[in-house]
């Protein structure tokens, strides 16, 4: 496996020197949109990205040239979100938690060997965006996040890795069960007899 | 032939096409007497052909203007703040206070800017934004001691009174009772932060610098907020915000109840 990520990633895959903030403030849309993913609520979305943005440029000493300045923005992004959600101590719903793994394993979200029809055609004609959106909406966070980092923000395994601060085995973990989900739960809205 | 178990790992770099050859057969010879695998494999490609097909809609919610002048607030600061870090000699305090002064003609400007459009009512009021708040002025207070530590202006009360009736329009007569409770007034300036203006009277108590920020046309919820090595006391009072930022929780403590009360 490699470890590189996909192309077309974004304008920031290399950085030149004395461009940092200007590198660093054109990533604001994708920071914000993977934020109102963490948040869902645009004002709280908002204060993220600002709070990401406050605690980058006091450590932008720290930032590495030559190293993916996209993708270390997203790590603090996730860390703020991450240290936001330890400090409220009602969230007892870790974006971590095995038990949402453990309980996604017994989803039965497997489509059927043996149908005639091929429902990934179907899904892929019949799927309309909102639709789409709301499935990804409902995921569970940790699936929603890695499926959104990978798929939307094309980030490489390593680089999610270092994001939410887990192994690469479990970033390819939850982009497999996310997608499966996903193609469960748009399955179900599709019509019974097409 | 390979069982599932051993199949496990290599089935999402199989789908996004991120696996070495050896790897890809391995799979490919799998799916083939495999069908719960092969329909695996063909669910999430289809879901991820499905999200790139549709992946710029998905993509479609972008910042909006305030929070990308917000964020580009935060640059400034920080530019500032490397500048005040670059400096040390004589030389560099004459150029920062050329820079300092000439930063006060364009906050001019954007004071009746954002007077026209709101100004500081542009708050979006949450309880993180508390956290922000105390985060920017903390910014702001110690750039500006940085600045002045190397400039050493300081105004009387009649001076710093005056910048702001004069200069901003801005009527705030500063509460007497700080001085006798010990804060050195060292002067009073507007500075610019995320989301408006604030006018900033910069103070020393016991050798340590104290900030105290007011707000106008804004109210919150009473809040200290421990953030960047310093405390944070935000309050509101007819109408007004004010932010008091010190290092010491004890000096912030005492300090906030002098200018609360003399505010009464």
């Amino acid at each position: 496996m490699r470890t590189q990520g996909p192309k077309g990633a974004g304008p920031n895959r290399i950085n030149r020197p004395g461009t940092f903030e200007a590198d660093a403030l054109a990533c604001v849309d994708s920071l914000y949109r993977t934020a109102l993913r963490l948040t869902h609520v645009p004002a709280d979305a908002e204060d993220l990205v600002q709070e990401t943005y406050l605690k980058a440029f006091r450590a932008a000493d720290r930032f590495q040239e030559g190293t993916n300045l996209r993708a270390w923005l997203f790590t603090i992004l996730h860390n703020t979100a991450r240290n936001r959600a330890r400090d409220r101590a009602r969230d007892t719903v870790t974006a971590d938690s095995d038990a949402v793994e453990r309980a996604d394993d017994s989803s039965g979200a497997w489509p059927q060997a043996g149908l005639a029809e091929t429902p990934e055609t179907l899904l892929l004609r019949e799927t309309l965006t909102p639709d789409l959106q709301a499935a990804v909406e409902a995921l569970p966070g940790p699936f929603r996040q890695a499926v959104w980092l990978r798929d939307v923000e094309e980030f490489s395994y390593a680089e999610i890795a270092e994001m939410l601060s887990i192994p690469v085995g479990t970033v390819m973990s939850r982009i497999s069960r996310g997608r499966r989900l996903l193609f469960d739960r748009l399955q179900h809205l599709r019509p019974v007899n097409v | 032939m390979s069982d599932c178990t051993s199949i496990d790992p290599h089935i999402t770099p199989y789908i996004d096409g991120d696996i070495g050859v050896h790897e890809r057969l391995l799979v490919d010879e799998h799916m083939r007497v495999c069908p719960p695998c092969h329909s695996r494999v063909a669910a999430e490609q289809a879901i991820r052909q499905l999200m790139h097909t549709k992946r710029t809609e998905l993509a479609g919610d972008t910042a909006s203007p305030a929070l990308r002048s917000r964020c580009a607030a935060l640059q400034r600061q920080r530019a500032t703040l490397s500048l005040t870090d670059s400096g040390g000699g004589a030389n560099a305090g004459a150029g920062l206070a050329s820079a300092w002064r000439t930063r006060l003609v364009p906050l001019a400007l954007a004071a009746g800017v954002v007077a026209a459009v709101g100004g500081a009512s542009m708050y979006v009021l949450t309880g993180r934004s508390s956290q922000l708040l105390a985060a920017e002025l903390t910014a702001d207070h110690v750039k500006c001691f940085g600045m002045n530590s190397l400039i050493a202006v300081k105004d009387d009360q009649a001076a710093a009174e005056s910048t702001m009736t004069s200069t901003f329009g801005w009527h705030m007569p500063l509460p007497e009772a700080a001085q006798r409770a010990g804060m050195e007034l060292l002067g009073a300036r507007v500075c610019l932060y995320g989301r408006g203006l604030a006018a900033h009277i910069m103070y020393r108590h016991n050798g340590q610098p104290v900030s105290v920020y007011m707000i106008p046309k804004m109210t919150r919820s009473d809040a200290v907020v421990d953030i960047m090595g310093h405390e944070a006391a935000i309050w509101s009072s007819g109408g007004r915000t004010f932010v008091l930022v010190a290092r010491e929780p004890e000096d912030v403590a005492r300090m906030t109840a002098v200018i609360q009360t003399a505010l009464h």
